[in-house]
């Protein structure tokens, strides 16, 4: 089987595809791409399945050495791309050949790109899936983050051309990038000054962001309540922990947690989340289901024509 | 008793039973998941119970969301007037061998001496009990299970070791479970499960489920080598 070589791993980069479904009762993170529509993107663009892996990038800085010919693309956040030396575009599949090494240079915008191979990765599926979950010790190589020397295998390569380069849909990072959020049974029990400083106030990313979620800074909220009996937790949950710093739940959640929550960030928004980085003005706004439904269908409808 | 279904996020509802935890409580909840998966079957990706709680996760389009909510309000009020209803769940006993032993729990003697037993009175108030699996969450595998009696009752550490061994069996305030791998954690550490807790390559993978019943056996060190336990 062919393997590429990873000479410099990044601080944390993992294997990942679109996640794992109906483990959570087990206590096992779903995991998956932190930006699921750079994984499609990227996916679309080298004529993937839905369900092959990338190598999932935070804040680039990664290098990797090809052993034989493959057909590559970087999706998500933007970063210098060379291959043993010579520039080539992101969101655009390139040619490796073998001996050559693909550098990623440091994330100038956005914070995961994702490294998607021609053949795709080969490593074990658990529940269907490739991602890794370094908490949960499964998936990807052993269970955990990719270190120099490592050998990911490949799937067999194929010769299909990759598409022609899809325009990225990510818009520059806004002043305030708005999160809306379907509010949750208990935010009615917050004392109503704590209900307004979250819809109000502008929150920033704090340095406590990674697979697990983004801690907010802002003026604290103050719930009132105490710790609740553990609860499943669903992706964007916006807990309220006693120091009233916000915490977005993204992919490697705890299955449970006992934090009063104020709702869910809808799953396009916690998509441009992940990608926000550290010192991003944020803001929480209420939505109703129907409009987090709509959003969906129209994000998916968007997506598919644009695959076309 | 009062019941509340409200979503949880776009995707999700959520059945909120307020009431104590109690194994009744949790044999309800098992059986309304159980309903809720023969009524919905492919269109539930996931059904989680916790203590007082039911969560289900829907693929989406998650279009029939009003009928949902409707359907199991409907069904638990119904399952809740009926006291009988939850006798039928099933639960499993499982028999866990524990080692316990200073050398595989660096907070038995402490806690002996904490509330003033001997290490044989703490092995014999730990093992006794049967216990209930009120809830998994924190790593795969993990099981919560109570009650822990009174006598043993322990807060969590104030700073969490680092690092605690696969298999440590532990208590934190009434509540004690065996760790499935190793992690940080700040429960207090009294014993130590050869058997694994959580296993890939087995299905299901979890040896404990919510609902369980579980005993804990004292084994002495040569039982816990033979059977694999590490020292």
């Amino acid at each position: 089987m062919s393997t590429a070589l990873i000479t410099n791993p990044g601080i944390a980069s993992t294997i990942q595809d679109s996640g794992r479904h109906g483990v959570q009762h087990m206590g096992i993170s779903p995991g998956g791409a932190m930006d699921p529509y750079a994984l499609r993107l990227g996916q679309h663009l080298l004529h993937h399945t839905q369900d092959e892996a990338a190598i999932e990038i935070p804040l680039g800085v990664f290098s990797i050495r090809f052993s034989d010919h493959r057909r590559a693309v970087l999706t998500g956040a933007e970063a210098e791309v060379l291959i043993d030396g010579r520039p080539t575009p992101t969101h655009t599949p390139f040619d490796v050949r073998a001996g050559e090494t693909v550098s990623i240079g440091r994330v100038t915008e956005g914070v995961y790109c994702y490294l998607h191979v021609s053949g795709g990765i080969e490593t074990p599926r658990h529940f269907g899936s490739r991602s890794t979950s370094p908490r949960d010790g499964i998936g990807g190589l052993e269970g955990r983050t990719l270190q120099a020397g490592d050998c990911v295998p490949l799937g067999e390569a194929y010769t299909a051309d990759g598409r022609p380069p899809v325009a990225r849909a990510a818009a520059a990072t806004p002043e305030i990038l708005t999160l809306r959020f379907i509010p949750g049974f208990q935010i009615e029990l917050f004392p109503p000054s704590a209900k307004q400083r979250l819809e109000q106030q502008i929150f920033s990313v704090s340095a406590r962001a990674n697979r697990m979620g983004v801690t907010l800074q802002g003026q604290p909220i103050e719930t009132g309540l105490a710790t609740l009996l553990s609860e499943a937790t669903c992706a964007g949950a916006i807990q309220i922990p006693p120091d009233g710093q916000p915490i977005i739940l993204l992919a490697d959640r705890q299955t449970v947690g006992g934090y009063p929550k104020a709702g869910a960030v809808i799953q396009s928004d916690c998509a441009r989340l992940a990608q926000a980085r550290h010192g991003q003005n944020i803001r929480l706004t209420p939505c109703s289901l129907a409009e987090a439904d709509r959003v969906r269908w129209l994000e998916s409808n968007y997506e598919q024509e644009r695959f076309r | 008793m009062e019941l509340a279904v409200s979503s949880a996020g776009e995707l999700g509802c959520r059945l909120v039973v307020t009431e104590a935890p109690s194994p009744a409580l949790t044999r309800s909840l098992i059986a309304i998941r159980a309903a809720c998966q023969t009524q919905f079957e492919e269109h539930i990706a996931d059904a989680v119970v916790g203590y007082n709680t039911l969560t289900l996760f829907f693929h989406p389009p998650f279009e029939e969301r009003d009928g949902v909510l409707g359907w199991i309000n409907e069904f638990a009020a119904r399952h809740f007037e009926d006291p009988e209803s939850a006798q039928s769940v099933p639960g499993r006993e499982v028999v866990l061998p524990v080692y316990y032993h200073p050398s595989v729990a660096p907070d038995l003697e402490w806690l002996a001496q904490e509330k003033a037993l001997t290490v044989e009175a703490l092995i014999q108030l730990h093992s006794e009990a049967t216990y209930f699996a009120y809830a998994t969450g924190f790593a795969p595998g993990f099981c919560y299970l109570g009650d822990v009696a009174a006598e043993l009752s322990t807060p969590r550490l104030a700073t969490p070791r680092r690092s605690v061994a696969a298999g440590s069996v532990a208590i934190a305030d009434r509540q004690t479970a065996v760790y499935p791998c190793s992690s940080p954690g700040g429960w207090r550490l009294i014993g130590s499960c050869p058997e694994p807790l959580f296993a890939l390559d087995r299905s299901p993978p979890n040896r404990l489920s919510v609902g369980d019943s579980v005993r804990f056996e004292p084994i002495d060190r040569a039982r816990y080598t033979q059977l694999g336990g590490k020292l």
